[in-house]
C-alpha cells in the first residue's frame, strides 16, 4: 500500500455563467482521497458536493484545477478519452439507479463491458461474479420493473463493479430507497472498500448514510468547510 | 407584450420546422385544388350555345368504324336538321411534334361546316380563301399562337391512322370557338389521298332548335335502323361524356387520391402540433401555475394550430387562385387544359379542410395539457 | 462498440402504442406505392406478349398501334412472297394477315358501353401464336359468324357467355369459345374469322401481318426490305419488340404511385419525426446513462436511427401484406395504345415488396435523424439530474 492518493484535486474551481452573474459552484478545492478510502461528501443543497463528484468521476470539466486519478489528470483528456477512461475506471451508482427499462438485469450489468473488446464468455463470467456479489443472480433475467428498488440499486452497483474499476461513485444512492433496502445498500459500498479495495466516494445529505463512511468531509457554497 | 403576440413569438421558435410543416401543408393544398380543378376540366364539358344545338353522329359499331358517305342524302331529308357536314378525325401527328400532337385535325365541309360553328370568328376573306383552295385549313387561334403560325404558313401531317399524309396551307385562324385549337381542312382532299373509300368518319349535325336536338336525334337513329351501317346519334355533350365515361373510375381515383393527400396533411399538421407543444410543456406548466385557466392554454394550442394550418391554407390554396388568375394555363399547358379554373368553391374546400385540420391537430396536445399536473410538468427536463 | 441491437428493437417494440400512428402512416404509404405499381406492373404485362421471338409483325408506319394500323391487300400479294419467309412442307409462306377492329359493346354490370378488340384471324394466324389457347368450347369454324372470346374479357361484357350472341354492324356473332392468352395482350382480344370480319365490318384493308421468317439471317433481311420499300410505308420489327413498347397505358399509373408516395412520405416522415422526438424525451436520462457508461454519442445515434428505421420496417412490411391482399385481382381500364378495353391482374412482385420496404425504411431514417442527433447533443448530465 502507498502513500499516493488515488485522486488528487488542485485548486478545482467550477463557475457558471447566466447572462451577466457568474455562479460560484466550487471555489479553490484542494483534495486528497486515499485508495480504498470510503469518502462522504457531505453538504446542504447547494454546496456543489455533486458537481465535485461529478467532475472527478469525468462527467463533468472543471473551469480551472487539475484531477488527477491514479496519476493521469483527468481534464487534460478530451471527450472520447474521458468516456474510455470513465468505462474503465468509474463505476456509477445513482440517485434514480438508471437502469435501462427494456435490458434485462443481466444485460444491464453487461453493457460497460460491450465497450472492451473481451470475448462472450469472458463477459459472461465477470457479469455472474459482479451478480453474486450483489446477491441478484437468481433475477439476471428480469427485467427493472419486475424488482424492487432495492433491487435495482444492487444491480446497478452490479454494473457499477463489472469492469473492476478502482473509483465507484454514488450520488445520493439510497435516496429513493427504503431503510432496510438502503441499508442493504450501504453495507454493499461499505463491503467493496473494506473487502474489495476499492475506493468509494458517497454524496448524501443524510448523517445516517455518512456513518458507513471512513472519512467525512463538508462542502459549503463550493467551498470545504470542517 | 400581448398574448396574441405571445402565441406569435411561441410559433416562430423552431423556425424550421414552422417552415417545413407550414410548405407542406401549403403543398398538400395546392395539390387537392389542383385535383378538384383537373376533375372539373375532365368531366365537365364546354358548355356554350353552340354545342346544345350540336350533335354527332357515329357508327354503332364503334367510333373506330367508318359510315357510308351517301348516308348525307339521308340526313340532309331529315326534319329539324339546320345542316349537316361530314365529319372525319384524321389524328395526324403534326410534322415537328415528337409522340404526340395535342390539337385534333378534321376533315369536313367547309360550306356546310360554316353553318355550324357560327360562334367561330374569321375574317370573311379568310374563309373564302379557304373554300376556294381544296388544301387549305383553318386553324384555332390557340394552336397558332402556340407554334407561331400565321396565314400562309403549311402545315405538314402523318397519318397515325389513315395511310396519307396532309400538307395543308392556313387560309385562316378563327378564334371565339369554346376550344380554339383544332384545325378543319377539305374532306375531299382527304378523299383524294386515300382513294376514294366513300366513307365518313361521322356526322356533324345541327339542329334548329334547342328543343328539337333530342327529338332530332331519335330521327336519325331510326332512319338508319336496319341499315347496312347503323348509326348511333347523340348530342355533342353526350358524346364527350360519354369520352369521359371510358375512364369510368377518374371520379374515384381522384376522390381516392384527395384522401391520401389529405391523410399525409393530418400527419403532419398532428406531428407538428405534437411536437410543438411538448417542447413547451414546462412553460405551460408555468403558465398554469401562475394562474392561466386551461382555456386559456387550450386557447393559445388551438391558435397556434389554426394559424399553422390556416397559414399553409392561404399559402397553398390561396396561391393556386392567384396563379390560375393571373396566368394563361391553356397557353402554358399547350392548349392541353382548357377550361383549368380555381373556383372559389374549390378554395372554400381548401380551407374547410385546413380548420378541420387545425382542430383536430391541437385534440391530442390540448388533452395533455388538461391531464397533466404543474407538478409533473415542472418536471420536465425540456 | 456499439449499443446491443436489441435495445432498439425493443424499445421499438415496448412503446408500440405510442408509435402505432407512425407504423400505420408508414404502412399506408408503403401500402399505396405497392398498389399503384403493381397496378402498372400488371397492365405492362398484359400489354406485352412473350410471343414466339422468332415471329415479324408488320404494321403501317406511324400506326401508333395494331388497331390503328391500315395496310393495303395490295401490300399483302407483294410481301407475301418474299424470299426469307418461311415455307409450310407444302410449300406456302408461313405468313398471315389480321383485321383488328374496335366495337362498342355493353357491359355486364349495365354500367354503360365499352371498346372490346376484334381479331380476324386466319387459320395461320392461329398457328403463328401458340400462346393463345382454348380453354371452353371450341374454335370458329371459317366461313361461320361465330367468335372466340378471352375467358378474362367475358367476365365484363353482357352476352359472350358460350353460346350467346351478340350485335355488331350488321351481324350477329356467336360465341362458340373462349380463349387464354397466357397474361398477354390476347387477355383483351375476341377471335374471328379474318374473312368474315372484313365482311362484315366492311374492311378492305389488313390491320397487319405476322411473319414467321426462315431464320435469323432472313429475319434481318426482311425486315430492312420491307421497311425500306419505298412502295409501301411499313415498318416491321419482331412481334416481341413491338409489344414490349406498349407502355404507354402502364406509365401514368408508375408516375402516380411514385408521385403520391412521396407525397405521402412527407407526413410520414414527420409522424416519425415525432414518435421519435417523443422517444428522446422520455429517455432523456437513460441516454445520459448510456454516455456516462462510455458510450459514444455515435452509438447513441446510430442505435436511435436503429430504431427508427426497424419501426419503419414493421410498417412497410404491414403495407405490404395489405397490398398482397389485392395481388392477382384482376380488373381492366382503358388501353391507351389500342383505345380498346384492356384486362390485367395487380402484380406485387417481390421487387416491388423489396422497394417498399426499402422506401420505408429511407422515410424512417429520415423522420429519425434529427432526433437522433438531438439525442445525441444531450450533455452526460442528464442522467445525474435528480428530478
Amino acid at each position: 500500500m502507498t502513500d499516493e492518493p488515488i485522486v488528487a484535486i488542485h485548486e478545482l474551481s467550477k463557475v457558471y455563467q447566466q447572462g451577466d452573474t457568474k455562479i460560484i459552484a466550487l471555489d479553490s478545492i484542494t483534495l486528497d482521497i486515499a485508495p480504498a478510502e470510503f469518502l462522504v461528501l457531505m453538504g446542504p443543497s447547494g454546496s456543489g458536493k455533486s458537481t465535485l463528484l461529478h467532475i472527478i468521476a469525468g462527467v463533468d470539466r472543471p473551469t480551472s484545477g487539475e484531477v488527477h486519478v491514479q496519476g493521469k489528470d483527468i481534464t487534460r483528456l478530451n471527450e472520447s478519452e474521458l468516456a474510455d477512461w470513465r468505462n474503465h475506471n468509474v463505476g456509477f451508482v445513482f440517485q434514480t439507479f438508471n437502469l435501462i427499462p427494456v435490458l434485462t438485469a443481466y444485460e444491464n450489468v453487461e453493457l460497460p463491458l460491450l465497450l472492451t473488446r473481451l470475448p462472450g464468455r469472458e463477459r459472461r463470467r465477470l457479469v455472474t461474479t459482479a451478480l453474486e456479489l450483489v446477491g441478484l443472480a437468481d433475477r439476471m433475467k428480469h427485467l427493472p420493473r419486475q424488482m424492487s428498488g432495492g433491487q435495482e440499486q444492487r444491480v446497478a452497483i452490479a454494473r457499477a463493479l463489472v469492469t473492476d474499476p478502482s473509483l465507484i461513485v454514488a450520488d445520493e444512492p439510497t435516496g429513493n430507497l427504503d431503510s432496510h433496502s438502503a441499508q442493504e445498500v450501504l453495507g454493499i459500498l461499505q463491503q467493496l472498500s473494506r473487502e474489495m479495495r476499492k475506493t468509494v466516494i458517497l454524496v448524501t445529505h443524510d448523517p445516517k448514510a455518512a456513518a458507513y463512511g471512513s472519512r467525512q468531509v463538508h462542502l459549503e457554497k463550493g467551498e470545504l468547510t470542517n | 407584450m400581448s398574448l396574441s403576440g405571445f402565441v406569435l413569438r411561441n410559433a416562430f421558435r423552431n423556425k424550421r420546422r414552422l417552415t417545413l410543416s407550414v410548405s407542406s401543408v401549403a403543398a398538400s393544398l395546392f395539390l387537392l385544388v389542383m385535383l378538384q380543378v383537373a376533375l372539373r376540366e375532365l368531366t365537365n364539358p364546354i358548355n356554350d350555345e353552340g354545342s346544345s344545338l350540336r350533335i354527332i353522329v357515329r357508327n354503332k359499331v364503334s367510333l373506330a368504324q367508318p359510315l357510308p358517305a351517301r348516308q348525307l342524302q339521308v340526313l340532309e331529308r331529315i326534319p329539324g336538321i339546320v345542316a349537316v357536314t361530314p365529319f372525319t378525325f384524321y389524328d395526324g401527328l403534326y410534322k415537328g411534334d415528337e409522340k404526340f400532337t395535342s390539337f385534333a385535325q378534321f376533315a369536313v365541309d367547309p360550306a356546310r361546316t360554316l353553318l355550324l360553328i357560327t360562334d367561330a370568328k374569321v375574317p370573311r376573306e379568310q374563309l373564302d380563301a379557304w373554300l376556294a383552295d381544296r388544301t387549305s385549313c383553318i386553324l384555332g387561334q390557340m394552336t397558332a399562337d402556340r407554334y407561331g403560325l400565321k396565314v400562309g404558313d403549311r402545315m405538314r401531317f402523318t397519318g397515325q391512322i389513315y395511310p396519307c399524309e396532309l400538307d395543308l396551307r392556313i387560309a385562316g385562324i378563327y378564334h371565339g370557338t369554346a376550344d380554339d385549337r383544332n384545325l378543319m381542312f377539305h374532306h375531299k382532299y382527304l378523299d383524294e389521298s386515300l382513294g376514294n373509300p366513300g366513307t365518313v368518319g361521322a356526322w356533324w349535325v345541327r339542329a334548329a332548335t334547342v328543343a328539337e336536338a333530342p327529338l332530332v336525334t331519335d330521327r336519325i337513329n331510326k332512319a338508319f335502323a336496319n341499315s347496312s351501317a347503323e348509326v348511333r346519334a347523340e348530342s355533342e355533350r353526350a358524346f364527350v361524356l360519354g369520352f369521359v365515361s371510358m375512364w369510368a373510375n377518374i371520379k374515384i381515383l381522384i376522390g381516392g387520391i384527395s384522401i391520401v393527400v389529405v391523410f399525409a396533411l393530418l400527419l403532419v399538421t398532428v406531428s407538428t402540433m405534437s411536437m410543438a407543444i411538448r417542447e413547451r410543456f414546462r412553460e405551460l406548466a408555468i403558465l398554469k401555475a401562475i394562474g392561466f385557466r386551461r382555456r386559456e392554454l387550450f386557447a393559445f394550442i388551438l391558435a397556434e394550430s389554426f394559424g399553422l394550418s390556416m397559414l399553409g391554407a392561404i399559402l397553398g390554396a390561396g396561391g393556386a387562385w392567384v396563379l390560375f388568375h393571373s396566368i394563361d394555363i391553356t397557353k402554358l399547358s399547350h392548349g392541353l387544359f382548357l377550361i383549368f379554373e380555381v373556383t372559389p368553391h374549390m378554395v372554400g374546400l381548401a380551407f374547410s379542410v385546413a380548420a378541420l385540420l387545425g382542430f383536430v391537430a391541437a385534440l391530442a396536445p390540448m388533452l395533455t395539457v388538461a391531464r397533466t399536473s404543474v407538478v409533473e410538468g415542472l418536471r420536465t427536463l425540456d | 462498440m456499439a449499443l446491443p441491437i436489441r435495445y432498439s428493437l425493443r424499445n421499438a417494440i415496448v412503446r408500440w402504442r405510442s408509435t402505432i400512428a407512425t407504423v400505420l402512416g408508414i404502412a399506408l404509404v408503403v401500402f399505396v406505392f405497392v398498389l399503384l405499381q403493381s397496378l402498372a406492373a400488371g397492365i405492362e404485362k398484359s400489354s406485352g406478349n412473350t410471343g414466339d421471338p422468332r415471329n415479324i409483325l408488320v404494321v403501317r408506319k406511324g400506326a401508333t398501334a395494331e388497331s390503328a394500323s391500315l395496310i393495303s391487300r395490295q401490300n399483302f400479294q407483294q410481301i407475301q412472297y418474299f424470299e426469307g419467309i418461311a415455307r409450310t412442307p407444302t410449300g406456302e409462306p408461313v405468313i398471315s394477315a389480321d383485321v383488328l377492329v374496335l366495337v362498342t359493346l355493353p357491359r355486364r354490370d349495365h354500367s354503360g358501353e365499352a371498346n372490346v378488340l376484334l381479331r380476324g384471324v386466319t387459320p395461320r394466324g392461329r398457328e403463328l401464336r401458340p400462346q393463345v389457347r382454348l380453354v371452353a368450347g371450341r374454335w370458329f369454324t371459317p366461313g361461320k359468324r361465330e367468335v372466340v372470346v378471352s375467358a378474362k374479357l367475358a367476365r365484363r361484357f353482357a352476352h359472350f357467355d358460350l353460346g350467346d350472341s351478340f350485335k355488331s354492324g350488321t351481324a350477329t356473332l356467336t360465341v362458340v369459345g373462349s380463349l387464354d392468352g397466357g397474361g398477354s395482350a390476347f387477355d383483351s382480344e375476341c377471335w374471328l374469322d379474318a374473312d368474315e370480319c372484313r365482311s362484315i365490318f366492311e374492311r378492305d384493308m389488313y390491320s397487319s401481318f405476322l411473319i414467321r421468317p426462315a431464320d435469323e439471317a432472313a429475319a434481318t433481311k426482311l425486315v430492312e426490305r420491307i421497311e425500306n420499300d419505298r412502295r409501301f410505308k411499313l415498318k416491321a420489327e419482331k412481334e416481341v419488340e413491338y409489344y414490349r413498347k406498349q407502355t404507354m397505358t402502364a406509365a401514368p399509373f408508375k408516375w402516380l404511385g411514385s408521385f403520391l408516395a412521396v407525397m405521402m412520405s412527407i407526413g410520414a416522415v414527420f409522424a416519425a419525426m415525432n414518435t421519435m422526438y417523443a422517444a428522446v424525451g422520455a429517455r432523456t436520462r437513460e441516454i445520459g446513462t448510456l454516455r456516462v457508461l462510455g458510450f459514444r454519442r455515435r452509438s447513441v445515434v446510430f442505435a436511435f436511427l436503429l430504431e427508427g428505421a426497424f419501426l419503419a420496417f414493421l410498417g412497410g412490411c404491414l403495407g405490404c401484406v395489405i397490398a398482397y391482399h389485392w395481388n392477382g385481382y384482376t380488373t381492366a381500364t382503358v388501353g391507351l395504345e389500342t383505345f380498346s378495353e384492356t384486362v390485367f391482374e395487380f402484380r406485387v412482385t417481390a421487387r416491388l415488396v423489396i422497394e417498399g420496404l426499402l422506401f420505408a425504411v429511407v422515410v424512417g431514417l429520415v423522420g429519425t435523424l434529427l432526433p437522433a442527433i438531438r439525442a445525441a447533443r444531450l450533455p452526460v448530465i442528464t442522467a445525474l439530474k435528480s428530478i
